[in-house]
């Protein structure tokens, strides 16, 4: 009790900036904790992209049925037999977590996160996005070290979010519902057209980094963070002693520009030496609480080496302005981000040409004893499928002129809280991809510039 | 690269001008961790809830103890805990008991006053952010003869100080609101 007491002085008297700081702390041993979520969903959902590839009972799983030369709407298609998919599912995400915290003697708190979850299909918001594992198989998502001093501020090494991918935002509203057009949606999603995965404090990945977050000054505080690659955890990806394009150190590799867009496999992207920055505003008028950031992200690209022994520069580095408030009065919480610079989708590199991209999102949240409601919405605009072509010959990069690429959606949700660490949940959500001249759903006849998605989501979750 | 070596000096330079920088907790940062999202969206804590593998579940000491002293056995409101501490903390303190909610200050004699001082225990009644969940008593004493002697605080003084105290509690709730996604 005592040592309680005294840790909480040293938090007070830390905000006073006294130098009480060391006398007053007290040292507590480390406190290791296994947490978990279980969350569970039933989906109703329509997508574009319906027309699947079943396959036969005569072959092995995923391997193309039907034969070649079928015709389907007076099109002859290649090797397609055409069935449509359900429009029902449940998924379930599972995931364990251990948490240890300690305090030392001189005031440095200290610990450590590992997350482990069991829902490692491509596509999920969380964690690296689009690695391509078992489902079911355990993958540590985040997994850090923090150390804290009341007056220096906090550092966390390790696989963990970066200030702009989710510690330090503001204006992105998901409070409700599992988190809206930015929520477990994407999980009942098939791959055609990408139909998920929005550019989400979340999608950036959390690619081992170290992050540096500051106190709080005046209501300001700040944060910066520093990613050599976009690998995870303790290997490099280098599966030979070739250094192909999984090699989180590869500075040059063939096919690089394939790869602006991370792909599906592990920690498979040409995204290189990323760094966020942000700063960080909150405070209270008037009883409304207000918080407001700016930041940047930034990265360098890997470089293509089609061409033999040429390193190609065929893409832009990251360069990305965000700016985003919200504010909140008694249960009522309002905000707006706004992206902009050079990025694509799921924070993907662009093509060198390439026009810049911008995303607005904005949304509300209402809490009222145990229920909360909230809507969100998001719109981007970006280069989206740039038609590009690499001459191996030649090295030269050419592009198809296209047009952008409008992504944008919407959701509407609820939840009803049961417990501390239990609620149901209610939720709808509508995406749509647009692009000219793209086809977006490769299974239908023709080129089909559309993509769209409708799912209603009923459930429950369980953090314990 | 210069645009990098701007924001990191900007880091640098706001980190390291004077020293009157709080804390920030973790609790104020976003997350994208399922578990910790739960929990703070359900009203559930991410230091209580789970399992203690190792070491000491300090959150479940403060509740026994809580309930050997006959109260609820749930820990108190940390909005209401900490808005009292700030409200108070214009005073000496004597103890503060965050698992029984009890803050008790030692006497204050106010500058402009120095005849008369103050002793003030509050106590943080609830594990919800309710209007009733604090209540503050103010004890009064004046100085006759050179002797201090207990006199009457003015009746609207505790009051007064619970509307501070639940007013600063709704701020802390808003820039929290405000600071999560």
């Amino acid at each position: 009790m005592r040592k309680i007491l005294l840790g909480t002085t040293a938090v007070v008297s830390a905000a006073f900036g006294a130098a009480v700081v060391t006398p007053a702390a007290a040292q507590e041993a480390p406190t290791v904790r296994l947490g978990g979520s279980i969350q569970a969903y039933y989906g109703y959902i329509q997508q574009s992209g319906q027309q699947n590839d079943p396959g036969t009972n005569t072959l092995a799983p995923g391997v193309t049925g039907g034969g070649v030369g079928t015709t389907v709407n007076g099109t002859t298609a290649a090797t397609q037999s055409y069935a449509r998919l359900s429009k029902n599912d449940i998924i379930t995400v599972p995931a364990l977590n251990v948490q240890v915290n300690g305090k030392l003697a001189n005031g440095l708190t200290y610990g450590g996160v590992i997350e482990i979850g069991f829902n490692s299909i491509e596509g999920r918001q969380i964690g690296q996005a689009r690695a391509s594992v078992g489902r079911g198989a355990a993958v540590v998502d985040e997994a850090y070290i923090f150390l804290a001093h009341p007056r220096f501020g906090q550092v966390r090494f390790g696989d963990e979010d970066g200030p702009l991918g989710g510690l330090m935002n503001s204006g992105w509203v998901t409070g409700f519902g599992t988190g809206g057009v930015f929520g477990v949606w994407e999980n009942f999603q098939t791959r055609q057209a990408g139909n998920r995965t929005q550019t989400a404090p979340g999608g950036i990945g959390d690619s081992s980094k170290i992050v540096y977050l500051s106190p709080q000054f005046f209501g300001f505080d700040f944060g910066a963070s520093y990613a050599p690659n976009y690998g995870v955890l303790g290997q490099t990806g280098c599966p030979n002693n070739v250094a192909s394009g999984y090699c989180d150190r590869a500075y040059a590799y063939r096919g690089a520009t394939s790869v602006a867009i991370p792909a599906a496999g592990p920690e498979f992207a040409s995204r290189r030496g990323e760094y966020q920055v942000a700063a960080r505003y909150r405070g209270t008028f008037a009883g409304v609480g207000v918080s407001a950031t700016a930041g940047y992200l930034g990265s360098g690209v890997a470089r293509d080496l089609t061409d033999a022994n040429r390193q190609v520069r065929t893409l832009s580095g990251l360069n990305v302005w965000q700016v985003g408030a919200q504010a909140s009065y008694q249960g009522l919480t309002v905000g707006a981000a706004y992206l902009v610079g050079d990025f694509n989708y799921f924070w993907g590199n662009s093509i060198r040409g390439d026009r810049s991209g911008e995303q607005v999102t904005f949304g509300a949240s209402y809490t009222a004893g145990p229920i909360t409601v909230g809507a969100n919405a998001y719109s981007a605009l970006v280069a989206g499928s740039s038609g590009f072509a690499f001459n191996s010959a030649t090295g030269a990069l050419t592009q198809s002129p296209r047009g952008m690429q409008r992504r944008w959606g919407m959701s509407v949700g609820g939840n009803y809280r049961l417990a501390p660490g239990l609620d149901l949940i209610a939720e709808y959500v509508h995406h749509s991809i647009r692009q000219q001249g793209v086809d977006l759903d490769s299974g239908r006849a023709g080129t089909q510039s559309r993509s769209f998605s409708d799912v209603f989501i009923v459930g429950s979750r369980l953090a314990f | 690269m210069i645009r990098t070596a701007s924001a990191l000096a900007l880091v640098l330079l706001a980190t390291g001008c004077g020293n009157s920088g709080r804390f920030v907790e973790n609790e104020e940062y976003g997350t994208n961790n399922q578990r910790e999202l739960i929990l703070r969206q359900t009203g559930g804590s991410t230091r209580d809830a789970g399992f203690i593998l190792f070491g000491t579940d300090r959150g479940r000491d403060a509740r026994e103890g809580l309930a050997a002293s006959g109260a609820t056995g749930v820990s108190v409101n940390a909005y209401l805990w900490r808005a009292s501490l700030e409200t108070l903390s214009f005073m000496p303190l004597a103890s503060a008991d965050p698992a029984g909610g009890v803050i008790i200050t030692d006497w204050y004699t106010p500058p402009t006053a120095g005849d008369e001082r103050f002793k003030v225990t509050a106590y943080v009644l609830t594990r919800q952010l309710r209007s009733d969940g604090v209540r503050v008593q103010v004890f009064r004493q004046v100085q006759r003869n050179g002797q201090w002697v207990d006199a009457p605080a003015t009746g609207s003084t505790g009051s007064e100080l619970e509307d501070r105290v639940l007013s600063r509690a709704r701020e802390l709730r808003s820039q929290t609101a405000a600071s999560g996604r």
